[in-house]
């Protein structure tokens, strides 16, 4: 029997940190326990002896540790309780979750004897599992063929690691092939951006570890047991790359002229092109979107290369691990008016200026307007985009775009010494080395106005830029005949779509999200799939291949370490199931497929929410681990010690959640003694049941608290709300059940919304008196 | 876009309109009628506040109370869309309506004033209206019987030239409802098309504001007028006959300072000055007295539109 198990619970004083808030005596006496053991500092490896020589002595089944937050140290104690099974063992949250944000001893006291009890109750539930671990397949896909997704497919390949990299242009090289000119603030220089470009590149296509697609496209997605199964779609080039000789007589025959997009529509190309002069694979391509096929090209070609039926070809790939690297797109100037950018051809953006600047570009490296002059004065605007708070504006900076304005104010300067050039900033960002190349570009005589202009007008055959000067505190009419725009980075096209075939979580501005701001940058909240470049936010070229290089790092710590999974995952009952499907239908994590005509569970998407038993005709499924009652077990825990008058108020969380409730504590912000917190794996695992039982058992109220970016939010939005209704119905006062949005970074937010809940909740009480 | 609709509509007057414009009410109702909608006014409603509270004399309290109360008026009457022909109206209903739906403090401070003052019939429940549901600018309604102004159409006005000025309270106040476009202002545009004209449009400070700033005009006068001088300079660059409103402020800086303007700037401006309801009535046949109310304006209307010409069917 569960109730007969001897218990050891062991109290931790954490060098004060516990012990002068709660009374460690008084929790003693309390506790109804086999064992009770008590330490200075529980982690420590004294402590291991402590908690090992009791199991034995006492024949311990069961060990509470009530100490800090599992988060910090449940590993630990997971290890320390070895004999026993490490699922054996709770921990009881006497710190970040009690003392910590409590200042009242006797309360404090009480509490930390509840949430013991809680633990003790819920431990008794607990069953030995063992933990799963997975090995992942070696092989890799790197999605987006720019400077970031070339340097992690390279690193990948020179630790002997073979990569796919999917590019869906027809060539390989992104945004970086076309700037032109790239600076080292150290060297205070600008220097050709191709000529560093193209030596990766050559040492990309020569390293046989690398499987280069272009013209190709990832259209689905399934992962499978630490197994990314992609479906590629490569659309036909219309050029066979193993014959052409790149030596374009089929262009020199081609009639069909269209806007070079390589060029950013400042010069055309046939409908035949090659993307540019180092583009890769070295063979021409058709545009099938405004080729006539008039054949022209196909009779001029001597290699017979060119094909003008094709179809798209689909290509399976399955992989271990998978690095984003799919790159931004540059803020619609559609969106600001007020600059005129599609009434006037001399108001261009930075990228644009880069191709008029580049040697390889329309003009030949010529700084001309649309008239053929070179301009008197351009004047170039800041934070387009970036930084604004107005409709269709992004609040974040785009942080590339000071210094890209240095660059091409240099450039101008050096080859244009006449030519005025005036920058309009909000603030220079410019930190670091950065801040050297600044000033060199202050001796450099460009000029600097603090103000965000308002708009730009044509009068006569000049341009006003009007601004207001914020350090002089004046408004200014600035003359020009060229405007460049300093446009804000966004997320591209491919990093949306990607975001969504993947299920890859995204920030609010469309970016891949990493698992952690601070200590894990590169991975995303999917395992197995990292980050880099300015998939992830706007950064530099050196920041992309350092952010590209550590990814390729991730996946092989990944490729050699394996996965650990926590056990509490669902499992079918091979005899029961009639491989109906809905059980796949349902999963949102999409961890359920069809394998050899029974139904498979992948460990490592699994959650346990347990979405999937609800709809089990058959009841086949079953989640590890006796969830369901350790959830009702450690309510009655909670309860049982409930004293009169005293208002407790349940609070569940899963891991994110209850990562924001220790922030609350690491950070000394007080909740009131009546929130009790209770870690659930999936906060959709807290059926009607549980809170039906709650509240009829003494809880005053229940709070729900869930992580809006969860695949399951809406579900459990919807069945609280369900909740509520029944409640209703009974009569009672639905107010007493709540569901909020929790992050982990508002952890002040979630402090107040308990404290408030609470507030109501007394009112509620006193109400009802 | 969101769901505008043609019925159950309280048309709410405005100060401003009734004072200074009362052919811009008139023309709203003659417009109305023949595109079909339902609406109607009551005798009950208040001034919406905005001109005091604009020049600090009513807080948002005061205001939100008043707006309470409005709004209590016409979810009564069965007519919950209330339609302004005022800008401000527009923006500090809109304002009002969201606040007491979001700040449960401020709504029932308010409630509490109505009960300990009698006046417990005008409390507000959360939700009773909805900002972008509920509260819209006769614009909108407009906007959203587009495809019928065509069949509608008496008079030909494309020998004008047209600009529009589009008022910051409509634009600028609640992005997130505003129709045809914020930086780029063009619902007006839009609607003058479909009476077979086309205006200039964009133009140098087409987004910029009036000047009136409320207090402003009186406090700071250099200050307004040196903003509307802007404006009426770009306009007369352009040579405009006709200068479409949305808003009464915008209409009186406009109309009723033109010619001060002009004597400030050594400039003669001859643009005259219609209200958008004003410019549709117009071009449906409306009377030029009983509809368009052309005596109340400063710059007479004739002195551009001299004879109308039927369009040809």
């Amino acid at each position: 029997m569960r109730d007969d198990l001897k218990v050891g619970v062991f109290l931790c004083e954490c060098g004060g940190n516990i012990a002068d808030i709660v009374d460690l005596d008084k929790v003693r006496q309390e506790l109804d326990v086999e064992f009770v053991g008590q330490f200075e500092n529980l982690c420590s490896l004294n402590g291991r002896k402590i908690i090992r020589d009791a199991i034995f002595d006492h024949d311990l089944d069961r060990v509470v540790v009530a100490a800090c937050s599992p988060i910090s140290h449940e590993k630990t104690f997971q290890d320390y309780v070895k004999p026993l099974n490490p699922y054996l063992m709770d921990m009881a949250n006497i710190r970040e979750q009690c003392s910590w944000v409590h200042d009242d001893k006797q309360k404090a006291t009480a509490k930390a004897i509840t949430l013991i009890n809680a633990s003790i109750e819920k431990v008794k539930q607990s069953d030995s599992v063992d933990p799963i671990y997975c090995q992942t397949p070696d092989e890799v896909a790197v999605i987006g063929g720019g400077i970031a997704g070339m340097n992690a497919a390279l690193s990948l390949a020179k630790q002997g690691i073979k990569v796919t990299l999917i590019e869906q242009s027809p060539s390989i090289g992104g945004h970086m092939a076309k700037i032109g000119k790239v600076f080292s603030p150290v060297k205070i220089a600008e220097e050709c951006g191709m000529c560093l470009l193209n030596p990766i590149l050559n040492e990309l296509v020569w390293n046989e570890n690398i499987c280069v697609l272009t013209n190709t496209k990832v259209i689905e997605a399934e992962r499978r047991a630490g197994t990314y199964n992609l479906i590629l779609e490569k659309s036909p080039r219309y050029v066979d790359t193993e014959k052409c000789i790149a030596c374009g007589k089929c262009a020199e025959a081609c009639e069909v002229e269209v806007p070079n997009d390589w060029n950013d529509n400042l010069s055309t190309r046939k409908a035949i092109y090659r993307p540019f002069g180092q583009s890769y694979p070295e063979s021409y391509v058709i545009d099938m979107d405004n080729c006539t096929k008039c054949s022209n090209c196909v009779k001029a070609c001597t290699m017979k290369a060119i094909k003008l039926r094709g179809k798209p070809e689909r290509i399976p790939l399955q992989v271990g691990s998978i690095i984003v690297a799919t790159g931004h797109k540059l803020f619609d100037m559609d969106k600001r008016p007020e600059y005129g950018y599609t009434r006037y051809d001399d108001v261009i953006t930075q990228s644009e200026l880069g191709r008029i600047t580049g040697v390889n570009g329309p003009t030949k490296g010529k700084l001309l307007k649309s008239n053929g002059e070179v301009p008197k004065r351009v004047v170039m605007i800041q934070c387009v985009g970036s930084r604004d708070e107005k409709p269709d504006g992004h609040r974040y900076c785009s942080k590339i775009c000071c210094t890209v304005a240095l660059k091409n104010a240099n450039i101008i300067k050096h080859k244009y010494p006449d030519t005025d050039v005036l920058i309009c900033y909000t603030d220079i960002r410019t930190p670091g080395m950065f801040e050297k190349y600044y000033k060199h570009t202050q001796e450099n005589e460009v000029r600097f106005m603090r103000g965000r202009p308002g708009e730009v007008v044509k009068k006569g055959d000049n341009f006003i830029v009007r601004t207001e000067d914020t350090l002089k505190g004046e408004f200014v009419e600035i003359e020009a005949d060229m405007v460049v725009l300093s446009t804000a980075m966004e997320p591209s096209e491919g990093t949306k779509e990607i975001a969504e075939i993947l299920n890859v979580g995204t920030t609010e501005d469309g970016f891949i999200k990493e698992s952690h701001p601070k200590i894990k940058p590169i991975a995303t909240d999917v395992q197995g799939i990292f980050v880099c470049g300015t998939a992830h936010d706007p950064k530099d070229i050196t920041d992309s291949i350092m952010q590209a290089t550590a990814a390729a790092a991730k996946v092989s710590e990944y490729n050699y370490g394996g996965v650990e999974i926590e056990p509490f995952i669902a499992e079918i009952d091979t005899e029961k199931c009639t491989v109906c499907g809905e059980c796949i239908a349902r999963c949102k994590y999409k961890s359920m497929s069809i394998q050899n005509d029974e139904i498979y569970i992948d460990p490592m998407s699994c959650t346990g929410c347990g979405k999937c038993l609800v709809g089990c005709k058959q009841m086949a499924i079953h989640v590890n681990g006796n969830i369901d009652e350790k959830i009702l077990a450690t309510i009655k825990g909670v309860l049982s010690k409930k004293q009169d008058g005293e208002r407790m108020i349940l609070v569940f969380l899963d891991n994110i959640g209850y990562t924001a409730a220790d922030n609350i504590g690491v950070n000394r912000l007080k909740y009131p003694e009546s929130i009790h917190i209770i870690k659930v794996i999936s906060v959709n695992r807290v059926s009607p049941k549980h809170i039906h039982y709650a509240l009829d058992n003494g809880a005053d109220g229940v709070f729900i608290g869930e992580f809006p970016g969860d695949l399951m939010y809406d579900e459990v939005e919807r069945k609280i709300q369900g909740v509520k209704d029944r409640i209703s119905e009974m009569g009672e006062n639905p107010d007493r059940i709540t569901f909020s949005k929790v992050y982990i970074p508002y952890f002040s937010g979630l402090a107040r919304k308990l404290t408030d809940f609470d507030k109501k909740i007394e009112e509620l009480d006193e109400a009802e008196l | 876009m969101k769901n505008i609709p043609d019925k159950d509509i309280l048309l709410f007057r405005s100060c401003l309109v009734s004072v200074e414009y009362p052919g811009v009410e008139a023309s709203t109702k003659f417009v109305f009628d023949k595109l079909g909608i339902d609406y109607s006014i009551s005798e009950k409603q208040t001034c919406c506040t905005g001109l005091g509270h604009y020049s600090d004399v009513f807080n948002q309290i005061d205001t939100s109370a008043i707006g309470a109360r409005n709004f209590k008026i016409a979810k009564e009457l069965g007519r919950p869309n209330m339609v302004m022909m005022c800008a401000t109206c527009y923006a500090i209903n809109k304002k009002s309506v969201k606040l007491l739906n979001k700040k449960d403090d401020l709504r029932e401070h308010i409630n509490k004033l109505f009960d300990e003052n009698g006046l417990s019939h005008l409390k507000y429940e959360k939700d009773d209206l909805k900002p972008t549901e509920n509260i819209f600018h006769v614009v909108d309604i407009l906007y959203g019987k587009k495809d019928k102004i065509k069949d509608n159409i008496k008079y030909d006005l494309s020998d004008y030239t047209i600009a529009t000025h589009h008022g910051c309270h409509y634009c600028k106040v609640h992005y997130e409802d505003t129709i045809g476009g914020v930086r780029d202002p063009n619902i007006m545009d839009e609607l003058i098309e479909e009476c077979g004209c086309k205006t200039i449009g964009w133009y140098d400070h087409k987004r910029a504001t009036c000047g009136t700033g409320f207090r402003q005009r009186y406090s700071n006068p250099d200050l307004s007028f040196n903003a509307t001088a802007d404006k009426m300079n770009a306009i007369a660059d352009e040579d405009v006959d006709i200068l479409v409103h949305l808003c009464p402020n915008c209409h009186i800086q406009f109309d009723r300072y033109q010619h001060l303007i002009g004597e400030r700037e050594g400039r003669n401006f001859r643009a005259i000055h219609l209200n958008i309801s004003q410019f549709l009535a117009l071009a449906m046949g409306g009377d030029l007295d009983k509809v368009i109310g052309q005596k109340a304006h400063t710059v007479p209307i004739d002195s551009v539109i001299k004879e109308l010409k039927e369009v040809e069917k």
